[in-house]
């Protein structure tokens, strides 16, 4: 039961939460000012404090250092008591288990940070055997070096001792480095600690200079948390260090435990700037949903085309060229790093109108190897009667004579030198001559099945709905769905590139063969949010930004998830899902 | 009064797994040792109640220490310097001594006064030195002035202490009693015996007109640098009413031990030599000579500060050692003591160790 922390948001394994002390405090964050500890059962014995709701209560505890044997963790191991009052309990990574406190300090931090893949394996295992609503502590290892990847982990709470103890020793930290301060003619800070002139700077000042700095990285993580932003930033910052570039490397090799808190939707921008993007879990599932979920409905030729940096696509000034040569008489795909193939239904829908990467018109191997097999594994299971490369040279050329090579078939090429110039333009043009053109309700209805696809599961769009049984108005991007009837069903959302059922949409969805996403809650009417406690069960598969229907005796609603499935179900805090159309039964 | 043994208290959960663990642990050893050589033997120069004296130190291989066959404590790699199978004859000890004689003969201007003699166990278990060695032994340093031998409480008698009180020497058991902390003792370092056990073995030495000598352990495993700092200051003055002299050592890092796969993987590391200094000082005022003999100060596995004033730090406490001024640790310092402090105001268990 965790009554004194509650998440309010995630990006990945980051969350930003609430310590709910009686003066709240906002995590990620140092704990220092705010953890009394009982303390330590290997000394002496202690008694269980009388605790006040003013600060963390670290329960009396036996710490299992790194090194620590399994038998021996299993003989002393501590039962922890019940309080009323904030609590943490001390636990070690491998041995973590759920003792009802609002948060868990890992005893042996000091023998995982610092190496990539047994912090990964601690984390994970730590995670996976704690509830999801308590927080995480690490004690005596934070720097401003380090921080954004421990909370990018999946870290809470940390503290500023380690900082502390390396500003005395004469180490002074950066959000970049650790310098010996004996070395350093100039601070490279302008915290209130650094405005002491050099000659006067002592390593008690450095030592607070440490602690400013642990704190501005917080700051800056718990911005980029609230942006859903900070894997952008990991993968710049966490390059100071190779410890830190190999964790958040290994965390990509782990893809079930980030891909879990990972959110499927978000309006903020997504920077592909380093070749570690192609990992991301946003990167992957795009690919992963386009070559298994997504299917192409129409008749027409394909036209591969380059990406634009202008998103979405359809906007730049390349593109519309593009469209005017085509005139809707072919299906166009846009080729691009790292996203691999987005068709043009698909790209509103995130990240791909939100990514801009890197553009040079060197393409890595990795990329290249990456498009190509996406490429490849989309013609697999699309099939067109012709196949149309409007691609310029570069990577784009050599990604589609293997993909050819690969599957056997022949693409043909209508770029010469550009795709922009007249005469590729014109090559374009002419290479369609006499094919026929799709119309616009084809464009619509497979824009919003192909949506459906992606966004439910593979034949989710055919599933849900027979052409006949619907109508489609309003405008591109903000298409709605409606019955014959003329009743709304669904609406596009533009932002996401996702849609969002009616009421009556979501009855219809239910009874479908597609697959649904089910909240099940307890006996009332939910309106505005959906709280954690509320929840009786949720689907596994649920992801924050899911579209989800939620239902109970006393009500049947729609709306979109706030955290993971399993974090529902093990929440005791918490926004689960938002409501957007209920119905009392 | 209970009167403890390893096999009656190798009971309870943690003393189980600590049994198992260190057995695994010690089983990765296989090292076996002449039974006609001693462990080791030094001459030294040691304070004992009649002022200083050049000591000869004996650490006799007498087939190892039971309680480590069980397992043993936490920190302890002396188990291994033990010979195969178990047991040494009398024979076999007494060419120990006489290797331990010649080396003072070859080493030493004049015959030490005082004699000290290990046993990787305890001296005083006739399973380790029978009753016939133990005589002869106690005949052989008849003319010296002094003699301490190691053991356990539960061995202690005043028959087998007036072996020596009535050779006229005067008569030291060592007890390696690490910590007055009966929890810590039992948990940390998996020794079996209670406090009141080792009060006990005092009656007995006092009966016997022998006095005690009491080892201390700062820092098993599981502590942090000030609960291990508190430990010893509380441990030095209870002790200091039984014993006339304590020898507060701090813990290092012995191969084959709980203690270094707790060091290996950095979930431990030996004291400051500030905390022994802190301790020294602290308790100066008790009444008893104390004195610490730290090993392998200065290096990564032993005792140590930041690299600079180890040495210095060391040579304090060695003064300390003889002189029993406290304000030897006044003439010392060096910048890490900064450092040292705040471990000593902001580690715990659960953020141990904060730096190296």
């Amino acid at each position: 039961m965790t009554d004194y922390f509650e998440v309010l948001s995630r990006d990945g394994a980051a969350r930003i939460g609430e310590l709910r002390l009686s003066s709240p405090v906002t995590t990620p964050a140092l704990a220092d000012d705010h953890v009394e500890d009982a303390g330590s059962l290997w000394s002496e014995e202690r008694e269980v404090p009388e605790g006040d709701d003013s600060v963390l209560t670290v329960l009396p505890h036996r710490a299992f250092p790194a090194g620590t044997a399994d038998e021996v963790k299993e003989s002393f191991r501590v039962d922890y008591p019940e309080t009323d009052y904030p609590s943490v309990a001390v636990v070690a990574s491998d041995d973590a288990h759920d003792a009802g406190t609002d948060a868990y300090i890992l005893s042996d931090a000091q023998g995982f940070v610092g190496h990539a893949s047994a912090f990964k394996d601690a984390i994970i295992e730590a995670k996976e055997s704690l509830p999801a609503d308590t927080a995480l502590y690490l004690s005596g290892v934070a720097t401003s070096l380090n921080v954004a990847t421990l909370v990018y982990a999946g870290v809470d709470l940390v503290d500023a001792k380690l900082a502390k103890v390396k500003g005395l020793e004469g180490m002074y930290l950066t959000s970049e480095n650790e310098y010996f301060l004996e070395d350093l003619d100039e601070l490279p800070c302008s915290c209130p600690a650094c405005q002491t002139p050099r000659e006067e700077f002592t390593r008690r000042d450095c030592a607070e200079h440490n602690a400013n700095a642990l704190r501005t990285e917080l700051a800056v993580v718990r911005r980029r948390i609230r942006d859903g932003r900070l894997r952008d930033y990991i993968e710049g910052q966490a390059r100071h260090d190779q410890w830190l570039t190999a964790a958040f490397r290994e965390l990509d090799q782990q893809y079930g435990y980030v891909e879990e808190r990972t959110p499927v939707i978000r309006d903020s921008e997504l920077a592909a700037a380093t070749s570690d993007s192609i990992r991301r879990v946003e990167i992957q599932r795009f690919a992963e949903r386009v070559t298994t979920r997504y299917q192409n409905r129409f008749k027409n030729p394909l036209v591969l085309v380059p990406c634009s940096a202008k998103k979405p696509y359809s906007e730049s000034q390349s593109h519309a060229q593009y469209h005017d040569a085509i005139q809707f008489r072919a299906h166009t795909v846009s080729m691009t790093s790292p996203i691999g193939v987005v068709p043009q239904e698909l790209e509103l829908t995130y990240p791909a109108q939100h990514y801009d990467s890197v553009v040079t018109g060197e393409w890595s191997e990795d990329e290249k190897r990456f498009v190509a097999e996406v490429l490849k594994r989309y013609l697999q299971r699309n099939e067109y009667p012709r196949v149309i490369a409007h691609v310029p040279e570069d990577g784009y050329r050599d990604i589609c004579e293997r993909v050819e090579a690969e599957l056997g078939m022949e693409f043909e090429y209508t770029v010469d030198e550009h795709p922009t110039t007249t005469e590729s333009i014109g090559n374009l043009m002419r290479t369609l001559e006499g094919e026929l053109k799709f119309t616009k309700r084809e464009r619509e209805y497979n824009t919003i099945k192909a949506i459906a696809d992606y966004q439910f599961g593979d034949g989710a769009g055919d599933a849900l709905w027979e052409d006949s049984e619907i109508q489609t108005t309003s405008r591109y991007p903000k298409l709605q769905v409606r019955d014959t009837e003329g009743e709304q069903l669904a609406a596009m959302v533009p932002q996401y590139g996702v849609l969002s059922f009616t009421l009556k949409g979501a009855k219809h969805w239910v009874e479908s063969d597609a697959p649904t996403k089910r909240v099940e809650i307890d006996n009332f009417a939910p309106h505005g949010s959906v709280l954690a406690p509320g929840v009786v069960d949720a689907d596994a598969d649920i992801r924050t930004g899911d579209e989800v229907v939620i239902e109970g005796p006393k009500a049947f609603a729609v709306g979109r998830a706030e955290m993971s499935g399993p974090e529902m179900t093990e929440s005791t805090r918490g926004v689960a899902a938002e409501v957007r159309h209920v119905e009392e039964k | 009064m209970s009167k403890p043994s390893p096999e009656v208290y190798e009971q309870g959960r943690g003393m189980d797994a600590h049994n198992k663990v260190m057995r695994d642990i010690r089983a990765k050893k296989d090292k076996t040792y002449d039974p006609h050589e001693p462990t080791r033997v030094w001459l030294d120069e040691d304070n004992t109640p009649d002022g200083v004296y050049q000591s000869l130190t004996i650490i006799l291989n007498t087939g190892g220490c039971r309680w480590a066959r069980a397992g043993g404590c936490t920190m302890c790699g002396y188990v291994s310097e033990s010979v195969e199978g178990g047991s040494v004859t009398h024979e076999q000890l007494m060419d120990q001594i006489q290797v331990c004689l010649d080396h003072e003969d070859e080493n030493a201007d004049e015959q030490s006064g005082l004699i000290k003699i290990y046993t990787s166990g305890s001296f005083l278990d006739e399973r380790e030195v029978g009753a016939e060695s133990r005589q002869a032994i106690a005949e052989t340093f008849g003319d010296r002035d002094r003699i301490v031998v190691e053991s356990l409480p539960d061995f202690v008698s005043e028959e087998k202490l007036e072996d020596f009180t009535s050779q006229g020497l005067k008569t030291d058991v060592a007890i390696g009693l690490e910590t007055a902390t009966d929890r810590v003792r039992k948990d940390c370092v998996n020794k079996y015996f209670a406090f009141e056990d080792f009060i006990a073995a005092s009656e007995e030495a006092d009966a016997a007109g022998a006095g005690i000598k009491a080892y201390l352990l700062m820092k098993p495993p599981f502590l942090s640098e000030p609960e291990a700092v508190e430990d010893m200051k509380r441990s030095v003055r209870r002790c200091a009413e039984y014993a006339h002299t304590v020898s507060m050592n701090p813990c290092n890092v012995q191969r084959y031990t709980m203690v270094d796969d707790l060091f290996f993987r950095g979930g431990y590391r030996p004291p400051w030599l500030w905390s022994v200094a802190e301790v020294l000082e602290d308790t100066a005022d008790a009444d008893a000579i104390v004195v610490s003999d730290p090993v392998g100060h200065g290096s990564e596995r032993g005792p140590h500060n930041c690299g600079e004033c180890d040495d210095l730090v060391q040579k304090a406490i060695k003064d300390f050692d003889l002189r029993q001024d406290p304000s030897v640790f006044e003439q010392v310092s060096c910048e890490c003591e900064a450092t040292w402090e705040f471990v000593m105001d902001e580690e715990a268990s659960f953020s141990a160790p904060l730096t190296r």
